[in-house]
């Protein structure tokens, strides 16, 4: 039996089994090619990192950031890509870049960045999840890493105005969820019947977009009018996350009987 | 720029056709200029070029301030100056000219993903390169970058572009790549091209695009500029169909 693969990632709500969109990715990409994943979500003890999440553990090594994490999956023959062509997996890096450069600026300014949703919805959902004088802390920590990465990579020098970038980033994002509905169509994946590694991507960010309640939600209104897409996520989320949703919530329940030394770990 | 502006220049731009006197500017092009924004502009200039309309090249050693963006190339065209690639390809949309209004809605789709890719990886590839690999740095960029330049505003400015860069790398999670990485990405960006190019003599169809234009920029910058170490040229598949 292979070293068990442990991953150290961020909790899950509103329906989904992680919230952090780079969590998502791997543990989607897991479940496609059926890599024997144990999931430790990051909860109110004091164990394990909480930098560089998501963070695949094995008996020798520690991997972090979801691509080289999907490259080690890939070389422990994990490979949710088998079947696709030469110029598919081109067609792979090129629409995960695309996401990276045009999606992410906006859901990270959705999710950390815009005040009402940060204040109401990220913060105090991210702060009960980690224990007291961190929670101060790493939210803000995170929100500034998001707010730095947009403004150096969409800003104008010298200056850096967030006004400025804000609707071009939005506008870009729109255009990227509207490219994307058109390559879907009406399949069920990116690639013919079975999921692949840009199908974990594209539901790693999107999913969270999709299910979080936000008081500010222009992104999120233009992504439900894309139905294929929001289709896209459910079926996902249906097939392949249905039974360790029920997991999920145990590992939970055993984090805290754990914590009173009810359970061995 | 902001939405109206561009909106703006947007109908500006579609009342007047081409002129003659269209120019691009960019920095001094034997001792200034670097491999990133040479890249840029040749990718500019072969997309006019593929456009069949007329630029001029002009070479100046403040364009990088002249730019509305701060970025290089920019054109200035009748009395508007736009710069980058993505903008100067809405800019000539708007006149009238296009390369990709052929393209079906997947294959504009699949166009703009590969441009990110492009953009995504070679590029930053190369800013990576230029500004924090110490050998480089040191002999080629902080000479070139500061050379138009009295003592010590050369040494000013190479230093606090070497640090805004480092910024961004650091932003994007490239900070703590080393170079074997960097190349190792480069690498795959140039499979992924090669795979998608096949043996079609351009990207889509037989008409070039604007992904051809940038792809032509920044393979034909990286195979003909002297660096210190050679790896970045070596990654680049043997050309047969440039």
């Amino acid at each position: 039996m292979a070293a068990p693969l442990e991953l150290s990632c961020w909790g899950g709500g509103w329906g989904l089994p992680s919230v952090h969109s780079e969590s998502l990715v791997v543990m989607a990409y897991a479940k496609f090619c059926g890599a024997p994943l144990k999931v430790n979500v990051i909860d109110n003890t004091w164990r394990g990192s909480r930098g560089d999440v998501p963070i695949l553990t094995t008996e020798d090594n520690m991997v972090s950031q979801p691509a080289k994490i999907l490259n080690f999956l890939r070389k422990q023959k994990y490979n949710a890509d088998y079947e696709l062509s030469a110029k598919q997996g081109a067609d792979t890096l090129a629409y995960i870049a695309l996401l990276e450069e045009k999606l992410l600026p906006a859901v990270l300014h959705t999710f950390w960045v815009e005040s009402d949703n940060y204040f109401t919805v990220t913060k105090p959902w991210f702060a009960s999840q980690i224990p007291f004088p961190l929670s101060l802390i790493l939210p803000g920590r995170m929100s500034k890493g998001a707010l730095n990465r947009i403004l150096l990579t969409r800003g104008q020098p010298p200056l850096y105005h967030l006004r400025e970038v804000e609707a071009q980033i939005y506008r870009d994002a729109k255009e990227c969820l509207n490219l994307l509905s058109n390559r879907l169509g009406t399949s069920q994946f990116f690639f013919g019947d079975t999921p692949s590694t840009l199908d974990a991507y594209v539901f790693g960010f999107l999913a969270p977009l999709y299910k979080v309640r936000f008081p500010k939600v222009q992104l999120q209104e233009h992504l439900k009018q894309l139905s294929n897409l929001c289709r896209f996520c459910d079926d996902i989320l249906s097939s392949y996350f249905r039974l360790s949703l029920g997991e999920g919530t145990c590992y939970l329940g055993c984090a805290s009987l754990r914590e009173w030394g009810l359970v061995l770990k | 720029m902001s939405l109206v502006a561009e909106a703006f220049v947007s109908q500006i731009a579609a009342a007047e056709p081409w002129p003659e006197n269209a120019t691009l500017y960019q920095q001094l092009k034997g001792e200034q200029i670097l491999l990133s924004d040479n890249a840029a502009s040749l990718a500019v200039q072969a997309f006019l070029q593929m456009c069949n309309l007329p630029i001029k090249v002009v070479c100046r050693a403040n364009a990088e301030y002249m730019s509305p963006s701060g970025k290089v190339p920019f054109i200035h065209v009748g009395n508007q100056v736009v710069s980058e690639l993505g903008p100067i390809v809405q800019f000539v949309k708007a006149k009238g000219h296009s390369l990709s209004d052929g393209l079906g809605e997947v294959q504009k789709a699949e166009m703009k993903a590969y441009m990110e890719l492009v953009n995504n990886m070679l590029l930053t590839a190369e800013l990576y390169l230029q500004w924090c690999d110490e050998a480089t740095v040191g002999e080629i960029t902080h000479a070139r970058y500061g050379s138009p330049y009295p003592w010590p505003l050369n040494h000013i400015l190479a230093y606090q572009k070497q640090w805004e860069v480092k910024r961004k790398m650091k932003a994007i999670g490239w900070g703590k790549k080393t170079l074997d990485q960097v190349l190792e990405d480069v690498d795959q960006c140039c499979q992924a091209l090669s795979q998608r190019l096949g043996t079609q003599p351009y990207f889509f169809n037989k008409q070039p695009t604007e992904l051809d234009a940038l792809v032509f920029g920044h393979l034909y910058t990286i195979l003909t500029t002297q660096l210190t170490n050679d790896e970045l040229s070596e990654k680049i598949p043997l050309p047969d169909t440039w």
